[in-house]
C-alpha cells in the first residue's frame, strides 16, 4: 500500500500547486491585500487628520484664551473709567452742592442784612415821628421851633447811634 | 472499479480497508499512454482528492472574499487577515521584507492547501493528497526550486560559491545537503500523514465486535481530534521549513 514509485502524478501535483498559487493570488490575496492596504491607509490618515484637528484645536484654544483675556482687560478698562467717571460726577455734585449751600447762605445774610438796615431806618423813623410827639407833649409852647428841631436831630443822632 | 482495485494481488488489512472505503469506485491509477516510452501514470485517488482540495481552498477564499469589507472585516475575511499577518511576520523575521515580498503568496498558498489537504483527511473515505508521496515531493522540488531561483536572484552567480566555500572539500556535503533538504521535507509530510492515516484504518478496524466501544470507536474519535492538530501543525512546518530554507539562500552571511 505504500508505494513510493514516482510517476507523472508529481507533476500533475506541481501543477496544481502553481494553478492554485496563481488563482488564489488573483482571486483571493490581491483583493484582500488591497483591503488590508486601504484600512492601513485609511489608519494612517485618520491619525493625521486626528493629529492635525489636535494642533488647530491648541491654536482655536489659545486664541480664544488671548480674546478671553483681552475681553476681560477691556470690561476692567470700562469699569475703571465708569468708576472714575462717577467719582468726578459725586465730587462735581458735591462741589455743586458746597457752593449752592454758601450762595444761598451768602444771600440770606445779605437779605438779614437789608431787612435789618429796613427795619433800622423804620425804627428811625417811627423814634423821630414819636420823640416829637413826646417832646411836642412836654414843651407844647416853651421851645421855638429853632430849638425843637435840633432837639429833634440830636434825638435823631443819639438814635441812630444805640446798638441794635 | 471499485472490484477491480480491490481485487488486486496481497491484500493485507489495511488495503482491505482502504479498497472498501474507496466508495467512489476510483481506480489505483489512470494510464495516459506513453510519452517516449515512458508510461504516464496518475494516482487517481490523490488527483481527484487535490481537485477536492483545490475546490474547497477556492470557497474558502471566495467566502473570504466574498464580503470583504474594510471597515467590518468578515469572519473569514479575518481569519485570512491573521494568516497574512502570521505568515509575513515570519517572513520579516527570518528575511529583508523586500526580499521576502514575493515570497508572501507562495507561503500563503502552501499553508492554505497542505492545511486543507491534511484536514481533508478526517473526513470518512477521503484521502489525503498528502498521504501520496508524489504530492509531497512535487512540493518539495517547489522549495528546493524557489531555494535556488532566490538564491540567483538576489545574488547572482555568486549563490552557488557557497557550494566550494571555504574549501572545495565541502562540495559533496553541500550536495547531500542540497539533496536531503527537499527529501526530508517530502518524507516528513509524507510519513506523518500516511500515519495518521494507517492509524485512522486502524482503528476503524477495530470498530467491530465486542471491543468497538473500548477499542476502536473512542479512539478513533480522539485520534481524529488530534489529526487535525497534527495536520496544522506538518503544514506550519512545511512553511516554516520553506521560508527557513529561502531565508538561508538569501541571506548575506552565508
Amino acid at each position: 500500500m505504500v508505494s513510493l514509485d514516482f510517476n507523472a502524478t508529481v507533476f500533475m501535483q506541481m501543477f496544481h500547486f502553481l494553478l492554485m498559487l496563481i488563482v488564489l493570488r488573483l482571486v483571493v490575496y490581491r483583493p484582500l491585500m488591497n483591503i488590508i492596504e486601504q484600512r492601513q491607509e485609511y489608519i494612517a490618515s485618520e491619525i493625521e487628520q486626528a493629529e492635525n484637528q489636535k494642533t488647530q484645536a491648541a491654536e482655536l484654544r489659545a486664541q480664544m484664551e488671548a480674546d478671553l483675556r483681552k475681553a476681560r482687560d477691556e470690561a476692567k478698562a470700562i469699569v475703571d473709567r465708569a468708576t472714575r467717571a462717577s467719582e468726578e460726577q459725586a465730587q462735581q455734585i458735591l462741589e455743586q452742592a458746597r457752593a449752592d449751600a454758601q450762595r444761598l447762605k451768602e444771600e440770606a445774610l445779605a437779605d438779614i442784612q437789608r431787612e435789618k438796615e429796613k427795619a433800622v431806618a423804620q425804627l428811625r423813623n417811627e423814634v423821630a415821628s414819636l420823640a416829637v410827639l413826646i417832646a411836642s407833649k412836654v414843651v407844647k409852647d416853651g421851645l421855638a421851633i429853632d430849638e425843637q428841631h435840633n432837639l429833634v436831630q440830636e434825638a435823631i443822632k443819639e438814635v441812630g447811634q444805640l446798638p441794635c | 472499479m471499485a472490484a477491480e482495485y480491490a481485487g488486486k494481488a496481497e491484500k493485507t488489512f489495511l488495503e482491505q480497508m482502504h479498497s472498501e472505503l474507496n466508495i467512489y469506485g476510483l481506480p489505483h491509477h489512470w494510464d495516459l499512454g506513453e510519452i517516449m516510452g515512458f508510461p504516464i501514470q496518475l494516482n487517481a485517488e490523490t488527483i481527484v482528492f487535490t481537485w477536492v482540495a483545490m475546490a474547497v481552498c477556492l470557497l474558502l477564499g471566495w467566502v473570504a472574499v466574498r464580503g470583504a469589507n474594510m471597515r467590518r472585516p468578515t469572519k473569514m475575511q479575518a481569519c485570512f487577515e491573521m494568516l497574512f499577518d502570521f505568515l509575513r511576520g515570519l517572513i520579516n523575521q527570518s528575511m529583508d521584507p523586500k526580499k521576502g515580498a514575493g515570497l508572501f503568496s507562495i507561503v500563503v498558498t502552501f499553508f492554505l492547501f497542505i492545511s486543507v489537504m491534511n484536514v481533508m483527511g478526517v473526513v470518512p473515505t477521503y484521502v489525503k493528497p498528502t498521504a501520496d508521496i508524489q504530492t509531497t515531493f512535487a512540493f518539495a522540488l517547489i522549495t528546493l526550486s524557489l531555494i535556488y531561483i532566490w538564491g540567483i536572484k538576489y545574488k547572482g552567480a555568486k549563490y552557488f560559491k557557497h557550494y566550494v566555500s571555504p574549501s572545495p572539500v565541502f562540495l559533496p556535503i553541500t550536495i547531500i545537503e542540497d539533496i536531503a533538504k527537499p527529501v526530508t521535507m517530502a518524507f516528513r509530510l509524507f510519513g506523518n500523514m500516511k500515519g495518521k492515516e494507517i492509524m485512522i484504518l486502524s482503528l476503524l478496524a477495530l470498530v467491530s465486535g465486542t471491543s468497538w466501544l473500548a477499542g476502536g470507536f473512542l479512539a478513533g474519535t480522539i485520534w481524529l481530534l488530534f489529526c487535525i492538530f497534527i495536520s496544522l501543525i506538518q503544514s506550519f512546518v512545511f512553511t516554516m521549513l520553506t521560508i527557513a530554507f529561502v531565508s538561508g539562500a538569501v541571506s548575506e552571511d552565508h
